[in-house]
């Protein structure tokens, strides 16, 4: 257990570091969620007040979603710099620790990326006097995050080595991921605009998106240390 | 060579046999089976699209099947396995899309809509497509053998979700009417058809992932030995 908490403290340092060696790579996703939000409010124009609930969510949602793709789909790029990756393989580390500490790169940059675009979607997009930001909407994000960083990082590792992966990100981790995104949004709907509490929805749409998370982050646990195997 | 040419010739014969039996349950379908009060002769085209739609789930039930053969076994026999399924259960599910599509349009009134259980099957279409890209571009080995079984075991998990949407989700899609709780809602003629039609579309594509199988060994023999050659 030391053993393993030593290597995944090291793990995640190395990732840490390389992460805050340069503002442009934490920066640039957050840029790019400002910018999709504008271009929700310009592309949608006037909208009547009582959908802008509804606005919010799928606004919000896909920014977040979009603008996680660039932190994922980056997050393995070091360790392909001088055979970084193929020599860790060859090291006795654990894939789990491994993977957690790419998962916990993930899930930070996630929460870098989620919570400005939860505020900047507010900002924008609300335009009555209620906030739409509340601790259950925080709460469902973080959930939806759970499930796709475990995703990410999975799909990341296995696209290291193909040279089709501009067209497979897209094709595999979208489709996956839509149970996820549509139990997230519906689960915030019913937050905001059927004025639902978090325990009601236990048994429906934030039950499911819990399995999800559950089911994922295992799995993607498990298959991780085939991926990294060595030859 | 002989044996390959017996075995050829039982691959036509039984492949003859399933596609025959295929036809004699259509044509018994669309000519003998009674109409349906509600949907008229459109309704017929469930004779077809029903069993393809179990076809492309079942073939997502046995790519899990050989993925997980392939990561604790380390079978590069089973990763061809795998891509045979694949390959079927991408077929069968574009049969099932456009069957569905033209039965919507009579009953629907719309060829696409984005129906939970249309948008899910199209999802299953996608990863199945995702997957057989994703062998195609990587080298050959046992690294891609294990990604693509890891692949393999993700996707299948999407299937319990797409049988499940039209609970979980409202939708047009009509509910499930043979698997469900209190009973069958089917006249007992035509679920007996759909069964027969179910039986024979399972034949066809038994017989379709044998043959792409036994095709893919022999691609990978030839590819093999042509490494070899050139090596020396």
């Amino acid at each position: 257990m030391k053993k393993f908490l030593t290597q995944f403290r090291a793990l995640l340092w190395q990732a840490l570091q390389v992460e805050w060696s340069n503002s442009e790579r934490w920066l640039s996703p957050l840029l790019f969620s400002a910018t999709m939000i504008i271009l929700f409010v310009f592309s949608f124009g006037k909208v009547e007040p009582k959908f802008l609930p509804q606005l919010y969510i799928a606004a919000t949602f896909i920014t977040a979603f979009l603008s996680l793709q660039i932190a994922f789909s980056r997050v393995l790029e070091p360790d392909m710099q001088d055979k970084v990756f193929d020599q860790l393989r060859t090291y006795p580390i654990s894939p789990s620790a491994w993977f957690l500490s790419k998962y916990t790169i993930v899930i930070l940059l996630g929460v870098l990326i989620l919570l400005p675009t939860l505020f900047l979607s507010n900002l924008f997009l609300n335009e009555g006097p209620v906030s739409f930001l509340s601790g259950s909407i925080l709460i469902i994000g973080l959930l939806a995050l759970l499930s796709l960083g475990a995703l990410g990082v999975l799909l990341s590792t296995m696209m290291l080595r193909s040279n089709a992966k501009q067209i497979l990100y897209p094709l595999i981790y979208f489709p996956l991921t839509t149970p996820v995104l549509l139990s997230a949004v519906e689960s915030s709907h019913a937050v905001l605009v059927d004025a639902k509490v978090l325990s009601d929805l236990m048994s429906s749409w934030l039950g499911l998106l819990v399995i999800f998370g559950i089911m994922y982050f295992t799995l993607c646990l498990l298959l991780f240390g085939e991926l990294v195997k060595p030859e | 060579m002989i044996d390959a040419r017996k075995q050829d010739r039982l691959t036509m014969t039984l492949g003859f046999v399933a596609f025959l039996f295929a036809a004699a349950c259509w044509f018994y379908a669309l000519k003998l089976a009674p109409s349906d009060e509600a949907q008229g002769e459109v309704y017929r085209i469930m004779f077809f699209h029903v069993p393809s739609a179990f076809m492309a789930f079942l073939a997502s039930g046995a790519l899990l099947f050989t993925s997980g053969w392939t990561l604790f076994k380390r079978s590069p026999t089973a990763a061809l396995w795998s891509k045979a399924c694949a390959e079927v259960g991408l077929m069968f599910t574009a049969i099932t899309l456009i069957t569905g599509s033209i039965w919507g349009r009579p009953t629907w009134g719309v060829w696409w809509t984005w129906d939970a259980r249309l948008t899910t099957t199209l999802i299953l279409a996608l990863l199945y497509a995702g997957y057989l890209i994703f062998t195609s571009s990587m080298a050959p080995g046992p690294q891609r053998d294990r990604m693509a079984a890891a692949l393999g075991l993700v996707i299948a998990i999407d299937v319990p979700i797409i049988y499940k949407s039209v609970t979980w989700w409202r939708t047009l899609h009509q509910p499930p009417s043979l698997m469900r709780a209190g009973g069958s809602t089917m006249d007992p003629e035509m679920k007996n058809i759909l069964y027969v039609c179910f039986f024979a579309m399972l034949f066809v594509a038994i017989w379709l992932i044998w043959t792409r199988a036994v095709n893919l060994k022999l691609q990978a023999a030839i590819e093999e030995h042509s490494h070899q050659a050139h090596s020396h």
